[in-house]
Formats: C-alpha cells, sequence, structure tokens
C-alpha cells in the first residue's frame, strides 16, 4: 500500500481493514471515477459540445431525435453528456433554447436539469453543479466508510484506513492508470 | 420495493417494510447509478436522512413520491 498510510508501513489489521473496505465499496470506486472522468470530459470539451448543440440548432430541418420533458414541452437531442442525460435544443423566437435533460428509465420520465440561451453557458454551469454533487458523494462514502469500520472493528482508530480509501476513491483517474500500468510493468521483472 | 426477513415467529404476520434504504439500495431500486441518485439529493428532489455518523439514508416514501406511486 506504500504511501497511502502517510508513509508509514500499515498494521496487519489496517491492512486487513483496508482490503474489506475495499471489497465493500467496490462499486463505489467502480463508479466515482468514471463520473468524475465524464465531468472532466464535459469540461475539457465543452467549447466544441457547445458548437455541436449550436450547429444543430441553426440546421431545424435536420433533427430526428425528439424527446419529450416531464412539462411536456419537446427538444430535440443534440449530444449524450453522461448516461441518461442529453444537451438539447427548441427552436423559439427568440433563437435557440438549450436545455440539460436527464431521463429517468424507472419512471420512464425526463426531466430538465437546466435551462439556458447560451449552450456553453449551459454546459458550465451544469458542469459547476456535478462537482458539487461528486462532493456530496465523498462526504457520504466517507461517513460510510467510517460506520462500516465501526461496526467491523469496534474501539479501534481507524482513521489511517478511511483517509487511505478516501485517497483511492477521489484520486485523479491518470494517477490510477499510470499506477495500474506500473503495477503490470513490474510484474514482468525479476530478481 | 424490499421487505425486512422474516423470522419464524413473524411468519404468520404481514412483512415489515422497510422505512429506508443505502444509496446503493435506492440506486437498485430505481435502475439509476449512484451518481444519478446523489445528483437527486443535491437537487433536493430525494430528501435524505442522516444516520448517526452521517450515512445519508433514503426514507422508502420519498423514493415512492419520486416514483409516483405514493
Amino acid at each position: 500500500m506504500s504511501n497511502q498510510f502517510d508513509n508509514r508501513r500499515p498494521t496487519e489489521l489496517e491492512d486487513k481493514a483496508h482490503a474489506e473496505v475495499v471489497r465493500h465499496f467496490a462499486e463505489h470506486l467502480r463508479q466515482y471515477p468514471a463520473s468524475r472522468q465524464a465531468i472532466d470530459r464535459l469540461e475539457r470539451d465543452l467549447a466544441q459540445i457547445a458548437l455541436v448543440a449550436n450547429m444543430a440548432a441553426s440546421k431545424p430541418g435536420l433533427q430526428k431525435d425528439f424527446i419529450e420533458t416531464d412539462d411536456g414541452r419537446q427538444w430535440h437531442k443534440d449530444v449524450e453528456l453522461m448516461e441518461n442525460i442529453f444537451l438539447c435544443h427548441r427552436p423559439m423566437a427568440r433563437g435557440a433554447e438549450y436545455a440539460v435533460v436527464e431521463h429517468f428509465p424507472a419512471r420512464r420520465a425526463n426531466e430538465i436539469l437546466q435551462r439556458g440561451w447560451t449552450a456553453g453557458d449551459l454546459l458550465r454551469d451544469f458542469v459547476q453543479d456535478q462537482r458539487q454533487v461528486l462532493q456530496v458523494w465523498t462526504a457520504d462514502v466517507n461517513a460510510q466508510v467510517k460506520e462500516f469500520l465501526a461496526e467491523k472493528f469496534p474501539g479501534l482508530d481507524m482513521t489511517r484506513v478511511v483517509d487511505s480509501f478516501m485517497h483511492r476513491l477521489t484520486r485523479p483517474v491518470a494517477q490510477q492508470q499510470s499506477r495500474s500500468q506500473g503495477q503490470n510493468r513490474s510484474r514482468g521483472v525479476r530478481v | 420495493m424490499e421487505t425486512a426477513p422474516k423470522n419464524n415467529e413473524q411468519s404468520n404476520q404481514a412483512p415489515v417494510e422497510r422505512l429506508a434504504y443505502s444509496i446503493q439500495e435506492a440506486a437498485d431500486l430505481l435502475g439509476v447509478n449512484y451518481f444519478s441518485v446523489y445528483r437527486l439529493i443535491q437537487r433536493g428532489k430525494l430528501k435524505p436522512c442522516r444516520a448517526l455518523r452521517g450515512k445519508l439514508l433514503v426514507p422508502r416514501t420519498e423514493l415512492l413520491k419520486l416514483l409516483g406511486t405514493n
């Protein structure tokens, strides 16, 4: 586990606890980095995505894919931003109105998350909001991990295990990839 | 929606309904990913309660309200 424990070797119990936490919260470890990566990608490609939406809005005859939101309005689906989330537009007298719409399969409903008259500004606001959602996510996982450890290892200080796990959950995806590549490379090394 | 497991003494009683669900369970029940559930919470569409250590729990009534079956 190298430097995840403040460069001090974890105790055997901490190692065991860390392994249990990683196993128990594996789905968070899978979903959180993917979600954050999607937001990072969105932020990086924001201008390009806005341009695609602008171009779609300027060619009203070409759109085929429509989406009806909960308020009964029809929107043209322009770009899929994330899983079940779309950037849409609809023509109005003063120009195109844009919206970020989320599809809920269980409710068979489409809900407007944000709307505005400038695709770029709308996307910027959306990205900012999603970063706040990630903060809610990490705060909750932190609480869940603490509860899990308190139940499994009552009375023991597992602060370093919590910190280590949260570091693993929230570290940038690039770091995770280079780390796993490094591990793959080192597998071929014979001493 | 899930119900609490029954023991022998309860077997002839009506199953006890869960009052609240974890984020993971709520995501499974709604058929969405975790991010969507946290997004619903952030937007005030799902009002969670907090367990002792601050863990978020989604009341059953909130899920039913969201699904429009309450």
